[in-house]
């Protein structure tokens, strides 16, 4: 039974929901309404999975669960909830990510459509592989705040997840985090850092003591040797006891002892703030060349703020929240979160365990809070409440029953057109705060998207341009920042294109020596090709690496995702298989025919729309004035031999054959939509409006 | 039931863990917000799918108190979307038995039922509320409970939905809210950097009239200076106002065990409405029973309306609302000036 009451729905649909076999990745806010939203319109075997558990701040909007659910698995939780909406579905709970390796193609392929609710950027990349891989219909969705989004995500005949480049993380050059902060994020990020480097597992990168082989701090060469440590050889006075080592590369104090001198201090909040706040600031001082051009810091010891030490009790202030803590209240929260943290560490770490920082406890989030603040009044920053560093630290994106709710309901109203393979209806959807000119604040759009046919992971042979300085950038970097945070493989084997040469292997220890070797001393240079392969997600990807020298205040890399400036199409194909390159060409001859291959980066279905930077979500607006597309043109002027073709996994030839089918129906919906798209095509993803996504990966819808 | 009178701070501070609770939603619409939702009292009537999916989305926004009210029994098609009620309940009162899980969904806020009929419901009745929203009911009587909201100053809504297509009007009378402006400033910049703008957002206070209730009843949508808008918007009006007509002449809504006979009924009444519209057989193929997503689409929309009335935060949409389930999209049309 159910909607599920025969006659409710047309006779075709009935039976259509009745037999599907439904996938839902993430049981949060998104989810659990998708959850319900099945269950009542007649689905009968769906599957649900989420890793998370339930937390008080969720019950907000995720109304599968209740206060007494607290802690309990949300994938289980929200299955029972659901069975008593229709006790007749069958729905299997699995409390697992969707990354682990038992989730691969064949399970993706036991269903007929995949819904993600997920809240995080690197679970859609890799559900929105399995799901090319596995050729199952995904219907992809988000919200932040009042803004929602469902789009349809299908082999061949949409753009896939990664087909437009998301906004760029944020993040911030170590020597900004550790000499010149300038806005309260760089010292919310320090912070954090610093609990990491006290209480937490060990970061590299993390450094909180001042950086002497900042650039920045090299004077002009006759006036190097006035500045105190501005050498950047490091042998200048230390900011820290002598008896600590120096990391003779960089400049950087050795950072386990700087958790072991705290410790041997006994977490004396005196010495500890004294030496955070006062010595390595004095220190940062006498780099006098930072200060040439920004205001110097100005030191706060210990003594002058808490004249009669610490008291024990929480004071009242220390709760509020909303409150802009004064640089005494800061201290005084400073040292009860220390003693808290310490002795909780302690603990730990007798068991050989560390501490992880966690927005919701609260001696960790105090502790941070009040040394972002100290850090701020020192740097002459603005001061922000313990609410509002919360969210920037935690990178907490608001969310809402509503939107939630919406969202939900348009995924699943897609899914009943997908099960009738109405695919040219199945138009992404956003939600919005207000109208647009036309009235719509559930803005369907003009036209489906198709596939960007430079996709690094959708097109037949993807391949991206890494602009990164390889003198300065390790192996075990280019694996862990390069090949999994940024194009989010969860396990890369790299090869030298062209050689038998493995560089980096997912086997453990096979590649190991390379980790600490810079990518010259690899032989890793400009112009080199590599090959990377991810089994699981069954992923290749050729990497054209172009170096450069990076200045201080850049990234040490840059992945330049449209390929197509490399390798014209015209010459492209000589490897390929005929079979392809009859496919290609006949692609290439529709888009033409349209009008839409007017040459590199500029073919609008596949281009994205650049959504301007918004860390206010609560107040998008999405202008239907601002009509005209903009475009991403990459700038790169390289020009490379086209890429030496590899072996192909995927491609079985009725997947080609089905390409070509929706091809016609991309076409044919083309000319009916042949005025300028009305409203503004933008993907507005939570991980979007976020101020630093990597820095932690949160549990929201 | 205050409209413009209290413009001043709520007086009700949040505890900490209401604080906690909300935290994601203050986050977005601010303290001040989250204070005005916790004195708000809000009317449902009409505990089908869309009366269930806004008392959900009501009742976790944390408001003081939620009054269900309901004449009708529990039936076989609210399992298709009526959530709050247990299978087992069937037969019994539906507002009655959507208790227990609204109650479930957040301890904070006070839940009632009410099983007297609207008709004998005096005014004093509704002036209890400062929102009041009126499901599966005449037109007639939605021009009733109007009225007295209008003279009570409440704040009213109508709202039903029929299969997949679903609508809502909303009568707030005057209503003053606060809305974000967008403007963006010059960031002071550092010597040799170049100007850099910021964007930031500016709080206004604005005021706007919105029609009664009449204004939907006494709209042609044959009008020849509607046409434009109604082939932009697609047929939707035209719908609603078919489907409104179904009501009253048969003094019910198309049923699914009629299924056929009531698609040709809704076929002679929209070619005596609008015998040349763009509403076509098919989008009477699924206006039975209530289909569980749309009514959440629908649902959502409703309860931030509400949400915004309460907290006088952004501008309540003006002032009839379509959902075509068919693209999927969500629209408002201006009724009545």
């Amino acid at each position: 039974m159910a909607a599920a009451i025969d006659g409710v729905l047309p006779g075709t649909l009935q039976e259509l929901v009745k037999k599907s076999k439904v996938l839902v990745v993430g049981a949060g806010g998104i989810g659990c309404e998708v959850l319900k939203n099945l269950v009542l319109s007649g689905f009968h075997d769906i599957e649900i999975i989420d890793l998370d558990t339930i937390d008080l701040s969720n019950l907000n909007r995720q109304f599968l669960f209740h206060r007494e659910h607290v802690g309990k698995s949300k994938a289980r939780v929200a299955r029972e909830s659901a069975l008593s909406f229709n006790p007749d579905a069958k729905i299997i709970a699995h409390h697992d990510s969707v990354t682990a390796s038992q989730y691969g193609v064949s399970f993706f392929q036991k269903f007929d459509v995949i819904l993600s609710a997920l809240d995080n950027r690197a679970a859609r990349n890799h559900v929105n592989r399995m799901c090319l891989n596995a050729e199952v219909p995904l219907i992809e969705s988000g919200t932040s705040g009042y803004n929602g989004q469902v789009e349809l995500i299908k082999r061949g005949l949409t753009q896939c997840y990664e087909c437009t480049p998301k906004e760029k993380q944020r993040t911030f050059p170590g020597c900004t985090i550790r000499n010149t902060p300038s806005e309260p994020i760089h010292c919310i990020v320090w912070a954090k850092h610093l609990f990491n480097q006290l209480f937490g597992e060990s970061v590299d990168d993390e450094d909180i003591s001042p950086d002497a082989a900042d650039p920045d701090a090299q004077g002009p060469p006759q006036e190097a040797d006035a500045a105190v440590g501005g050498d950047g050889d490091g042998d200048g006075k230390k900011p820290m006891e002598e008896k600590e080592e120096e990391d003779a590369t960089n400049g950087n104090v050795v950072r386990i002892n700087t958790r072991q001198w705290a410790k041997d201090c006994d977490y004396d909040a005196g010495q500890l703030f004294n030496k955070f706040f006062d010595e390595d600031i004095n220190y940062l001082l006498k780099m006098s060349h930072l200060w040439t051009s920004r205001k110097p810091p100005v030191p706060v010891s210990w003594d002058t703020l808490v004249p009669e030490g610490t008291t024990d009790v929480q004071p009242e202030f220390a709760r509020q929240h909303h409150k802009v803590w004064t640089v005494e209240e800061c201290a005084h929260v400073f040292a009860n979160a220390l003693k808290e943290l310490a002795a909780a560490f302690l603990k730990q770490e007798a068991e050989g365990e560390t501490l992880s920082w966690d927005k919701d406890d609260q001696p960790a989030m105090d502790f941070v809070a009040a040394c972002a603040n100290v850090r701020s009044y020192i740097f002459n920053i603005e001061r922000k409440s313990r609410f509002e560093i919360k969210s920037m630290a935690g990178n907490i994106i608001p969310a809402i029953a509503t939107t939630n709710a919406i969202t939900a309901g348009i995924s699943v109203l897609r899914t009943f057109n997908v099960l009738q393979a109405k695919w040219e209806q199945c138009k992404a959807v956003y939600a919005r705060l207000r109208p647009n000119a036309r009235g719509q604040f559930l803005v369907p759009d003009a036209s489906l998207a198709g596939p960007n046919p430079n996709c690094y992971v959708c097109a037949l042979d993807p391949a991206i341009t890494l602009r990164i300085d390889t003198k300065r950038v390790h192996m075990k970097e280019l694996r862990d920042d390069v090949l999994i945070k940024t194009l989010n493989m969860l396990h890369p084997d790299v090869n030298m294109m062209g050689t038998a040469t493995i560089l980096l292997s997912s086997e453990e220890d096979e590649t190991t020596e390379n980790d600490s070797k810079l990518l010259h001393e690899l032989n890793v240079v400009d112009g080199t090709i590599l090959s990377c392969d991810d089994f699981h997600q069954n992923y290749n990807l050729s990497i054209i690496i172009s170096h450069f020298n990076a200045e201080r205040d850049d990234p040490l890399f840059e992945v330049v995702a449209d390929a197509k400036q490399l390798q014209p199409t015209k010459e492209q194909p000589k490897k390929e298989t005929a079979e392809e390159e009859t496919a290609k060409a006949k692609e290439e001859r529709k888009r033409s025919a349209n009008g839409a291959d007017d040459g590199p980066s500029t073919s609008k279905r596949s281009r994205p729309t650049e959504i301007e930077d918004d860390d206010d979500d609560d107040c998008l607006v999405i202008e239907e004035d601002n009509d005209e597309d903009v475009m991403i043109v990459a700038t790169d002027n390289l020009s490379v031999e086209s890429t030496p073709k590899t072996a192909i996994k995927r491609k079985p030839s009725e997947a080609m054959e089905e390409e070509e089918d929706i091809t016609e129906i991309l076409d044919s919906s083309d000319e009916e939509e042949a005025g300028p798209t009305k409203c503004k095509r933008s993907r507005i993803e939570p991980s979007d409006l976020k101020i630093d996504p990597l820095l932690e990966v949160i549990n929201i819808d | 039931m205050g409209v413009e009178v209290d413009n001043k701070e709520p007086a009700v501070e949040l505890t900490e863990a209401e604080t906690e609770l909300y935290d994601r939603q203050i986050r977005l619409w601010g303290l001040e917000s989250q204070k005005r939702l916790r004195t708000a009292k809000i009317l449902i009537s009409g505990l089908n799918g869309l009366g269930a999916e806004v008392t959900k989305n009501i009742i976790l926004s944390g408001v003081n108190s939620v009054t269900l009210h309901d004449i009708q029994v529990v039936t076989e098609e609210d399992f298709c979307s009526q959530f709050l009620a247990a299978r087992e309940s069937l037969g019994k009162n539906r507002a009655k038995a959507s208790l227990e899980r609204a109650r479930a969904l957040n301890p904070m806020v006070d839940i009632s039922a009410d099983t007297q009929p609207l008709e004998e419901k005096a005014a004093e009745f509704f002036g209890t509320f400062d929102v009041v929203l009126i499901i599966g009911q005449s037109n007639n009587e939605l021009l009733r409970i109007d009225a007295i909201c209008q003279e009570l100053g409440v704040k009213f809504f109508a709202g039903d939905v029929w299969g997949m297509f679903g609508f809502y009007f909303a009568s707030l009378q005057r209503h003053s809210y606060v809305e974000d402006v967008v403007k963006f400033k010059e960031v002071e910049a550092k010597p040799n950097q170049k100007a850099k703008f910021e964007k930031y957002a500016v709080p206004v206070q604005r005021e706007v009239n919105y029609p009664a209730y009449s204004a939907w009843i006494d709209f042609d949508a044959n009008a020849a200076g509607y046409q434009r808008q109604l082939k932009k918007d697609g047929p939707g009006v035209i719908l609603l106002g078919v489907l409104q007509k179904f009501r009253t002449v048969h003094k019910r809504d198309p049923s699914y065990k009629s299924r056929e006979a009531d698609i040709g009924l809704l076929k002679a009444i929209r070619d005596e409405l609008a015998p040349k519209s763009a509403l076509s057989d098919n989008s009477l193929e699924v206006l039975f029973s209530q289909i569980s997503p749309a009514v959440a689409v629908v649902g959502g929309v409703v309860a931030q309306e509400i949400i915004k009335v309460v907290t006088r935060m952004e501008a309540p949409h003006r002032n009839l609302f379509i959902f075509d389930p068919d693209t999927c999209a969500g629209y408002v049309q201006v009724i009545g000036g």
